[in-house]
């Protein structure tokens, strides 16, 4: 078990010796149990630390983000940067370090692990309490959930109200950390595209018409990018409008620039818009499924990724995150790589 | 009369290799169908995922990426990344419920101005029975 006032010593320790500038961590939400980023800059902060099944978000988002400001100020503050991670989350640092986007020293990492279990669905334990409002989630014993309610507490069987990802889950501890608390304990998962079988099992038109209903919905609000850890190019390839419209810019210029896809959230440019995110995360996405958890129309786009995910296992032996020394999987190759589908 | 579908192909041909065997193909008058558009690119490496789709939304019936065999590429190693890279794509277009012949990789040497009129040939065969491409293509 992760013991919380462990958590808060650590992070005091390190906000007292001065060697990070904050913590990025979670702390008790106003909404109902869940729990939001905070971040530390004073030692005393560090008492607003919480550690439960609430903390769903892949805090590593905010470490692209302190690289940006970094760039833009003046005399940077060149201290690491404390972060709370998970499992998933670590392995989304080893991928950004491997990218060569950040380096090790410039965070400082305590990781945590998931219980054996993993974090919370609220849709999933919102339909399970039938109209309560649950005001606090804990780890509980035996892979359960305590979940208090209005009516008292409750324990609920965590794979009932597991976040999908957390069910498919093959390493619920960090991979890269400074200090780690919590135990090791690898889950065994012998299904771990189970989710995405029943997309699989379809013929190729029942698939078209689940994808086609899936991606008409799109609202292109982007949120899926915003809150991706690796969506950090500066400019991204679907935004049309952002290339630089200079005093000698020509309307013969303006008129070629490429438009690869509109901005409008017509269902051509949609699909077109979640294929080339899915194809820039091959090989990178970590599954933190953070992309589906802000979607507002509920697109299932973590099934894309995973399915990217699967194939680069089965067809190139490539797994995301658990490596940060090997190149990448777009950047590398192998002689004995597939080509059975080539004439 | 109904006139026969004729499909409309991208066909995106490395320069070194595919792009000298469809200008062999064509310098020896060999007959092909002429449903196809070849776009020449440097290497088959160097075609992102984004000009594939981006052929199907503009309505290409099928795409092809074409390049030099394993080992003879220009760059070296150019069409080992592509290799990769167009798996992925295939897969995933496939995933999504586009049918997996309409979009086709093949190698194609300098040298292979018959092969490339065989390969042509056969996708045209195998399209044409299955009408225009619309999944994919921008809507009207």
């Amino acid at each position: 078990m992760v013991k919380l006032e462990d958590l808060k010593h650590e992070a005091l320790k390190a906000l007292k010796s001065g060697k990070v500038k904050y913590i990025i961590g979670y702390a008790d939400g106003t909404d109902q149990f869940k729990a939001t980023p905070v971040f530390l800059k004073n030692p005393e902060d560090a008492d607003k630390l919480v550690w439960n099944p609430s903390c769903v978000h892949n805090l590593t988002k905010f470490i692209v983000d302190e690289k940006r400001r970094k760039k833009r100020e003046k005399n940077p503050d060149e201290r690491a940067v404390g972060i709370i991670v998970k499992g998933c989350d670590s392995r989304a640092i080893n991928v950004l370090i491997q990218e060569k986007f950040i380096n090790r020293d410039d965070v400082h990492i305590l990781g945590v692990s998931c219980e054996s279990t993993g974090v919370v669905d609220e849709k999933k334990l919102a339909k399970k309490l039938k109209g309560k409002t649950a005001h606090k989630i804990e780890f509980g014993a035996d892979g359960q959930f305590k979940v208090t309610t209005e009516e008292g507490s409750l324990n609920i069987p965590a794979e009932e109200i597991l976040a999908e990802r957390c069910l498919e889950c093959q390493a619920n501890f960090p991979v890269v950390y400074d200090v780690f608390l919590g135990d090791k304990d690898k889950k065994t998962n012998d299904t771990p595209y189970k989710s995405m079988q029943k997309i699989e099992d379809m013929s190729t038109e029942e698939r078209w018409q689940f994808w086609d209903e899936q991606f008409s919905r799109c609202i292109r609000c982007y949120a899926c990018r915003s809150a991706c850890p690796m969506c950090y190019c500066d400019e991204c390839v679907v935004d049309s409008i952002n290339f630089a419209i200079e005093p000698d810019t020509t309307a013969e210029e303006k008129a070629h620039k490429i438009k690869w896809i509109d901005k409008s959230p017509t269902e051509s440019e949609n699909i077109i818009y979640h294929l080339v995110r899915a194809m820039h995360l091959a090989g990178r996405c970590i599954d933190c499924g953070e992309c589906e958890r802000v979607c507002p129309m509920e697109i299932p786009i973590r099934f894309l990724n995973k399915k990217l995910e699967k194939d680069a296992k089965e067809l190139f032996g490539y797994e995301a995150g658990f490596d940060p020394d090997i190149p990448s999987l777009v950047s590398s190759f192998k002689d004995e790589d597939p080509e059975d589908f080539i004439r | 009369m109904a006139e026969e579908f004729e499909p409309k192909i991208v066909a995106f041909l490395c320069k070194w290799c595919s792009s000298a065997g469809s200008d062999l193909a064509g310098v020896s008058r060999m007959e092909y169908p002429p449903n196809v558009v070849p776009i020449q690119v440097m290497c088959s490496g160097s075609v992102s995922p984004l000009y594939i789709l981006s052929a199907f939304k503009k309505g290409a019936d099928g795409v092809l990426v074409s390049g030099c065999h394993p080992g003879d590429c220009h760059y070296i190693k150019g069409n080992f990344y592509a290799r990769r890279r167009i798996a992925l794509v295939k897969e995933l277009l496939e995933f999504i419920g586009l049918d997996p012949e309409r979009f086709q990789m093949s190698w194609v040497s300098a040298a292979e101005g018959v092969k490339y009129t065989e390969i042509i040939k056969d996708f045209v065969n195998v399209l044409k029975p299955m009408g225009p491409q619309t999944k994919l293509r921008r809507s009207q």
